[in-house]
């Protein structure tokens, strides 16, 4: 009978109580395992730009200043907080903290830079490998992000001068 | 070896008109065709072998063969084998005959091959634009490998050109806009009803209005690894099934077996999702019958839900679990247990809610006999998942094409035999038991292991690979092919809302704009995976371009002539 | 004449703004009940007070295909409410009792509906067209549930006054009352409807038509009809108070009067209660499905006043 269901049916919503949970007066309980906001760890980094070539939304821009310096920034505004950076960092210099109210009316906020210090391989001069065959951008050379303009470019230069070694798709990414 | 078998059947019947087939497995097979025969090879599949049409791709080749490549992909359910049909087409006379009349739920995918990669399909009824807008410049073609991913066509002008071409309204019906602002709807689409009264009597639709290109981004600009962060986002709800579908075929092309425990974890995510998108579809449906409070219920119940999912990959939603060979993460012994208390306390305030809804006559009346779709319709326009269970069609991917772990546990296929939406709203309500029953099979029998393979060696090139994954709308079917650059050279993805909203315009003829909705909402629709829209219209013909002013004038002389 | 003139004024003065002061708050209560049947928190109580007055800042658009019949249609919504109000002796005598009968009071009802149809007519769109003729097919037989009832209570106490078919004139009958009973079971069965609630919200369904007729109110002209939907509830759970359990409300005696003027609302306040519970649990019908079920009460009402003719 309809009206024995819908009977049954109250109830099932009066056993349950209120769930409202009192945020934002009360803190959310957050698992440790969750990903939030990474957090980039400058004195850990050695700057092998695994995790730009790892981030699916291409967030973290490389600029090889010249052969010692390189700047290693994370934008933060398409972060889709995935963890991949975190994953294949081989110094564990990124932590996916608990952070999740990441609302801001400054985009600026969300962006950390690193000014790296960078010393020659011994035996290449420059470049490093990514641990596994699938997590290697397909670069060489020098890196050339757009810093300023925030934009992320997918050529290589090879000896910091403009003519491309290796003839690369001409894309940039906004 | 079933499909060597079946390979010998075809070999029998056709001889020399096959060109080459691939069976990399006894599962799949590939079989390359001449463009001459391909609609007599379909309708053999279709109609005599009986088999389920899957999807149709068109590939841009010419980098590495010259040419371009049409895939048909049929599945033969009963046989456990997923079929392709493949032809080669050259360049200067991209035609190829269409499947569509023998086929009819290959009418979008026929209509998307001639948008996006300029595929003629010859014999097709309705060509009219379905992915781009209908100011979209003749030639340029966006899937095609010479043109750019980021390039806008200098003659598309966004603003006069971007009106769509609707069709004449048939006779004595007025014209109700369904969309893309709606209440009901999650996602934008545009369905343009034709209504007499309160009856609906035929209806136009457009959509792909947040088709975003991934296919194309994939293709040019990501890595193997990149691609399964993208695919989980294809959808709202469904996203494990898309990263999990695209990392199995990639596997499959490359032979890459992952390990077992990473199997399991698979399916217990796969699970989860379908656990929590049917008590979501559940509530959604009484929303839009207007009872408000079994949807607030059944968000209440299915909330612990995402908290476990949360504490096991770090989010609600977008698990970001999967990888090629393997997974990310690991439930661990704790993990394990939560997850056991958390599916005990579900069951048992399901339970009561089912039984509820069950003898609700309310709920009933709203649903019964409405959006019906038969054994017929479902076979036709390609059916998929709970729209073709409570039809009486028993399909199941995880029975029929087994995929990660689903070989090892134990599950029943629930079907309704009413064919409307009350056999959707049964269907996807014991559906939810039987995910519990999977996770806690897979929780006893995984054992201990590594969580991904070490693979040394880069993806060899050119490989095609197919998967299918039962998502909780339908199967969910992905068409990789293996490239350079650590990236696919073709990925194509087929939802199950693609097929399921061809079936619509059937579905709501001749009922009441009321029933529009429900019927609309029973097939779960998920715009987002589908990317398009496709209408079938009850007069073809002229098409003319309304302006905003004739329409309202139309509307209101119709109006008041009734 | 003159002393009961201004007690008239005072009486109407008093209703009104009784009804205006309370239909928010019952308002607020059926918003949180419902929230509590649902598991969660609700708005607070006060909360459509706050709607209103932030509806009533906002600017006053003119949009739709005729706006003058737009405004008129705003403002004659809350005036016959109002006036319906004066109507209804709600704990003592009506203020119109000698001047108004029945006979206004099933005109007025009307006037109310038809307000609806005058919105989503002069909106023009095409779903508050739909929303109208769904509202016009619903009014057709809905309103003449009420009209029969107060008839069969005319038809028992041979008068059309108000203070004597508003006293529950249905039951004063010899012997027992099946008409009264008959038109007791019709009325809750369909009240939801008069008050425009699920199951019965069809003209309104947010789902299916985004508010049909109300899709181009915004703003004061909104607030009115929010207001006027409010009171609607008030109005109606008073009116099915005076004449089915009516028992109790009207004495002449100040200060027992006082009494039973509270307990006159605290009927008004349970008959609201179960309102809200019966629409926190049921799903909208079809307009078909409502039309056939309002017809068949109407077949049913018409026996009951061929039973109250002949004096059941």
């Amino acid at each position: 009978m309809s009206v024995l269901s819908k009977l049954g049916e109250t109830l099932i919503c009066l056993k349950a109580g209120r769930v409202t949970l009192p945020y934002p007066a009360q803190a959310l309980p957050v698992p440790e395992n969750f990903r939030g906001r990474p957090i980039f760890d400058a004195t850990k980094c050695i700057g092998c730009a695994g995790c730009a070539n790892n981030c699916p939304a291409r967030e973290i821009l490389v600029f090889d200043v010249c052969q010692e310096i390189r700047i290693l920034q994370y934008l933060g505004r398409r972060c889709t907080y995935c963890g991949r950076c975190a994953d294949v960092c081989p110094e564990k210099a990124i932590t996916m903290s608990l952070e999740f109210e990441n609302a801001t009316n400054k985009i600026s906020d969300l962006g950390q830079k690193l000014d790296l210090f960078m010393s020659t391989c011994q035996r290449c001069g420059r470049c490093f490998k990514g641990a596994a065959a699938l997590d290697e951008l397909k670069m060489k050379g020098y890196r050339s992000d757009d810093i300023p303009h925030e934009r992320w470019i997918y050529r290589a230069d090879a000896f910091l001068e403009t003519e491309p070694v290796v003839e690369d798709i001409q894309i940039e990414l906004d | 070896m079933i499909a060597r078998e079946m390979f010998e059947e075809f070999k029998a019947r056709f001889g020399p008109l096959i060109d080459r087939a691939d069976l990399p497995s006894d599962r799949r097979l590939f079989v390359f065709v001449d463009r001459t025969v391909v609609k007599f090879v379909c309708q053999h599949i279709f109609r005599e072998l009986d088999a389920r049409y899957v999807a149709s791709i068109g590939t841009d080749d010419r980098p590495f063969s010259g040419k371009f490549l049409v895939a048909h992909n049929f599945a033969f359910d009963k046989d456990h084998v997923l079929c392709s049909v493949l032809t080669q087409l050259p360049e200067d006379d991209l035609k190829i005959d269409s499947i569509t009349k023998m086929v009819p739920a290959a009418s979008w995918a026929e209509r998307e091959m001639r948008d996006l990669l300029g595929i003629e399909p010859v014999g097709h009824e309705y060509l009219k634009r379905l992915v781009l807008p209908d100011g979209w410049p003749e030639g340029h073609h966006p899937l095609r490998k010479d043109v750019p991913w980021n390039e806008v066509p200098e003659s598309y002008n966004d603003t006069e050109d971007s009106e769509f071409k609707f069709n004449d309204p048939p006779e004595g019906c007025t014209v109700v806009p369904f969309g893309p602002f709606h209440p009901t709807l999650d996602e934008p689409a545009h369905f343009r009803l034709y209504v007499e009264g309160e009856m609906v009597r035929g209806c136009e639709y457009r959509g792909f209005m947040v088709h975003r290109g991934i296919e194309k981004l994939a293709e040019s600009v990501m890595s193997y690894n990149d691609i399964p962060m993208l695919a989980e986002r294809i959808c709202g709800i469904c996203g494990c099934v898309h990263s999990v579908a695209y990392v199995q075929a990639v596997e499959e092309a490359a032979a890459l077996k992952p390990p077992l425990r990473a199997e399991y974890i698979r399916t217990i995510m796969l699970e989860l999702e379908r656990l929590h998108s049917h008590l979501l579809w559940v509530g959604l449906a009484c929303h839009i019958v207007g009872f408000d409070t079994l949807f607030m219920q059944s968000f209440r119940i299915r909330e612990p839900i995402m908290w476990i999912a949360e504490k096991i990959s770090g989010n609600r939603k977008t698990y970001a679990i999967c990888l090629i060979g393997g997974v990310r993460r690991d439930i661990t012994h704790e993990l394990k247990a939560e997850l056991r208390v958390v599916l005990d306390k579900l069951e048992s305030e399901w339970r009561p809610v089912v039984a509820a809804v069950s003898k609700d006559r309310n709920i009933q009346k709203r649903t019964c006999g409405v959006g019906v779709a038969d054994k017929l319709l479902v076979k036709n326009a390609g059916l998929l998942g709970p729209v073709a269970r409570a039809a009486g069609v028993e399909i199941d991917c995880r029975r029929d094409h087994p995929y990660a772990a689903y070989d090892r546990v134990e599950f029943d296929v629930i079907t309704a035999q009413s064919a409307d939406v009350w056999g959707r709203v049964v269907v996807r309500m014991n559906e939810v038991f039987e995910s519990i029953k999977i996770i806690r099979q897979c929780l006893d029998k995984m054992e201990d292991g590594p969580l991904q393979l070490e693979i040394k060696d880069e993806l060899p090139v050119g490989r095609m690979g197919l998967s299918s994954v039962e998502a909780p709308r339908g199967e969910s079917h992905h068409f990789v092919i293996t490239g350079e650059n650590n990236r696919p050279r073709r990925w194509r993805v087929r939802a199950p809302t693609y097929q399921n909203l061809q079936g619509i315009p059937a579905m709501i003829k001749d009922q009441q704009i009321a029933d529009m909705t429900i019927s609309l909402g029973s097939i779960d629709p998920c715009f987002s995976c589908t990317d398009r829209l496709e209408t079938i219209d009850l007069r073809s013909g002229k098409t003319r371009v309304w302006s905003q002013k004739e329409l309202f004038e139309m509307t209101r002389t119709r109006t008041k002539a009734t | 004449m003159d002393g009961s003139l201004i007690w008239r004024i005072l009486g109407g003065v008093l209703n009104v703004g009784v009804v205006l002061l309370v239909a928010p708050l019952f308002q607020g209560v059926l918003r949180k009940v419902t929230a509590r049947v649902q598991s969660r928190q609700g708005p607070p109580l006060l909360q459509p007070y706050f709607d209103l007055l932030k509806l009533l800042g906002k600017e006053d658009i003119e949009s739709g295909e005729t706006p003058l019949m737009q405004r008129f249609a705003a403002y004659l919504s809350l005036a016959t409410v109002l006036t319906v109000a004066c109507l209804v002796p709600m704990g003592f005598v009506a203020p119109m009792n000698g001047v108004a009968d029945i006979i206004l009071l099933i005109y007025l009802l009307t006037l109310c509906g038809i307000c609806t149809l005058l919105a989503g007519l002069a909106a023009g769109s095409t779903y508050s067209l739909v929303g109208a003729s769904r509202e016009m097919m619903s009014m057709i037989t809905l309103e003449p549930l009420l009209a029969i009832a107060l008839i069969v209570g005319a038809v028992h106490t041979g008068s059309f006054r108000l203070d004597t078919v508003l006293n529950g004139s249905v039951y004063e009958t010899t012997g027992i009352p099946w008409s009264g009973l008959i038109m007791l079971a019709v009325m809750i069965l369909s009240f939801q409807a008069f008050v425009q609630r699920l199951p019965f919200d069809i003209s309104e369904a947010e789902t299916e038509l985004m508010e049909g007729p109300l899709m181009e109110y915004s703003g004061p002209k909104l607030a009115l009809f929010k207001y006027a939907q409010m009171a609607k509830l008030v109005i109606y759970s008073a009116l099915f108070v005076r004449m089915f359990v009516p028992w109790g409300s009207q004495f002449a005696f100040p200060l027992a009067g006082l009494l039973f003027w509270a307990m006159f609302w605290v009927k008004v306040f349970v008959v609201v209660l179960l309102v809200t519970l019966v629409a926190a649990t049921h799903a909208r019908y079809r307009i078909d499905q409502a039309i056939r079920f309002f017809a068949s009460l109407f077949a049913v009402a018409l026996g009951a006043l061929v039973l109250a003719s002949y004096g059941h």
